[in-house]
């Protein structure tokens, strides 16, 4: 569904992902695990269309997008789930909901509604709060909603995890797994490679913006520390 | 009835003030500009209400296509002077805004000649009584008008599917970009919005005083910038607040305090009294 060809990208002349190529089929979980600075949110962010494509290709449905603004995206079936939330913090949780819907017909909007409160019964509970006032694990949960608003066929997830309490990361990956029964396909950057491999179908490991192992979850999880002799990680050490 | 009199004149001089500086406030939360020569589309509001009623002989023609001329005005100054340096630091689009307003003030002053024009008739002369407060229809008029358009301005922002796209990226533009808002379409309603609304406060000042000249704006330019402070930048309610408490301060002040300061001296001595006690205007920042 999503095909990066030796992409690279970056900020101004910095380059942070050199040379990356993979393809994630339609349906399945794709983790890219790093260490801080792999070049996880950077390859990410230019496949939403934020961070600026340097050389090669991204490719999502047979369609072109290397060039694609980030408006385009979301109106293909491109939803982001950003590091750090990035909720409007001055509206309130159905307001954010709102604007993820934008790009769909208005009619759509309390449909799609309804679903995401479905799987998050807290927002219903909360609709009216402003967003930068809840907790980090609802504020999550919101950041999820306001993307499956855009009835998208993929998502893009940077660092669900980060910063939560484990219950909340579990209903998150819980919700992330139900999702992809259902058909969805998504791309997660992890920091913590347990939590991220217990999903992943497939999985890359980033180190200083070049790929250094790819693989499926199967294999990785079969040969526990195969990940973390990439990562130069003991087992103990990963204590996210 | 001295003191509801300068409440009542406090509260005219606000409305309008609120008219100019709520522009001038959405230019700042939506892209951190001083948007100095807004004061200069509030000058051309003021002329074109003049010049059209004495050239075609109708106010109310002239009251109506004034502000969506300025609008678009003012979506042409973002397009041609805002935009190309989006990325350069503050202080540039800051430079060059001042410098379109003087470029303004000299157009206006080449156009339409540097004594000042009125009307021909003024229209709408007749006063009203409340009581035992007097003014004149138009006063009554700048604070009906300021009310309702300011009314709807938040009708529009706060309840429609449009104005939530509006504030969703105010607070963050790539986000809402991410979700299939154009932010170039929302800075042009933006512009085009608070244009047409410095344009209704020109028309309304342009009878008020039935006199408009080429630096009819100078002092509201600073005065907005003070108002936009106080009111914490880009917090369109702290804005509107800020502006009818200014109104009815100076007000007041010209009465009490007019054989110690300038009227127009008394909102920079606000606003410095203002800024000692709360840096971060009255509502804090947007």
């Amino acid at each position: 569904m999503l095909r990066l060809e030796n992409l690279s990208c970056g900020y101004g002349p910095m380059r942070a992902v050199h040379d990356l190529s993979l393809t994630v089929p339609e349906g399945s979980v794709f983790a890219l695990i790093g260490a801080n600075g792999a070049g996880k949110t950077s390859t990410i962010m230019a496949v939403a269309g934020h961070v600026a494509v340097q050389a090669g290709r991204i490719e999502f449905d047979g369609e072109d997008l290397t060039d694609a603004p980030a408006m385009a995206r979301v109106r293909q079936g491109l939803a982001l789930v950003p590091e750090g939330r990035r909720l409007f913090g001055d509206l309130s949780v159905e307001e954010n909901l709102i604007v993820g819907g934008y790009a769909r017909p208005k009619e759509a909007t309390p449909g799609n509604r309804d679903k995401v409160f479905d799987l998050f019964p807290r927002l219903a509970e909360r609709r009216n709060q402003r967003a930068g006032q809840m907790s980090g694990g609802e504020q999550q949960m919101l950041a999820i909603g306001r993307a499956l608003m855009a009835e998208p066929r993929m998502l893009l997830i940077d660092e669900v995890s980060l910063g939560l309490m484990p219950k909340v990361v579990d209903l998150c990956f819980g919700v992330i797994g139900r999702l992809r029964d259902e058909g969805m396909t998504v791309m997660l950057v992890e920091q913590s490679t347990q939590r991220a491999l217990a999903i992943a179908d497939n999985v890359c490991v980033l180190e200083s913006g070049r790929t250094v192992y790819q693989g499926t979850g199967e294999d990785a999880r079969d040969n526990p520390g195969l990940i973390d002799a990439y990562l130069g990680l003991d087992r103990q050490e990963d204590v996210a | 009835m001295l003191f509801i009199d300068l409440l009542v004149q406090g509260l005219i001089q606000g409305s309008s003030y609120a008219l100019i500086a709520v522009g001038l406030t959405l230019v700042y939360g939506l892209l951190r500009i001083l948007h100095v020569a807004h004061a200069g589309l509030f000058t051309l509001g003021a002329y074109i209400a003049v010049v059209v009623t004495n050239t075609l002989g109708s106010f109310w023609l002239a009251a109506v296509i004034a502000p969506p001329i300025v609008g678009l005005a003012g979506m042409l100054v973002y397009r041609l002077l805002y935009e190309p340096i989006l990325d350069q630091p503050p202080f540039v689009p800051l430079i060059a805004s001042i410098g379109l307003f003087i470029c303004m003030e000299e157009g206006f002053r080449l156009i339409f000649g540097p004594y000042g024009n009125s009307f021909d008739e003024a229209p709408f002369s007749a006063s009203l009584s409340f009581g035992p407060v007097y003014m004149q229809g138009v006063e009554a008029a700048t604070v009906v008008i300021a009310f309702v358009l300011l009314g709807a301005l938040a009708v529009l922002a706060a309840r429609t599917r449009l104005g939530t796209a509006w504030r969703a990226s105010v607070t963050d533009p790539q986000m809402a970009q991410s979700f299939g808002i154009d932010i170039v379409k929302v800075r042009y309603l933006n512009f085009f919005i608070g244009s047409a609304l410095a344009a209704v406060a020109g028309v309304l000042v342009a009878l008020l005083n039935n006199f408009v000249e080429p630096t009819l704006g100078s002092v509201p330019s600073y005065k907005m910038l003070a108002i936009i402070v106080l009111g914490g930048l880009g917090n369109v309610k702290g804005t509107l607040v800020a502006a009818l408490a200014l109104g009815v301060l100076e007000s007041f002040g010209t009465i009490y305090a007019g054989h110690l300061i300038d009227r127009d001296a008394i909102a920079f001595l606000f606003l410095i009294i203002v800024l000692m006690v709360r840096p971060q205007g009255f509502f804090g920042k947007a």
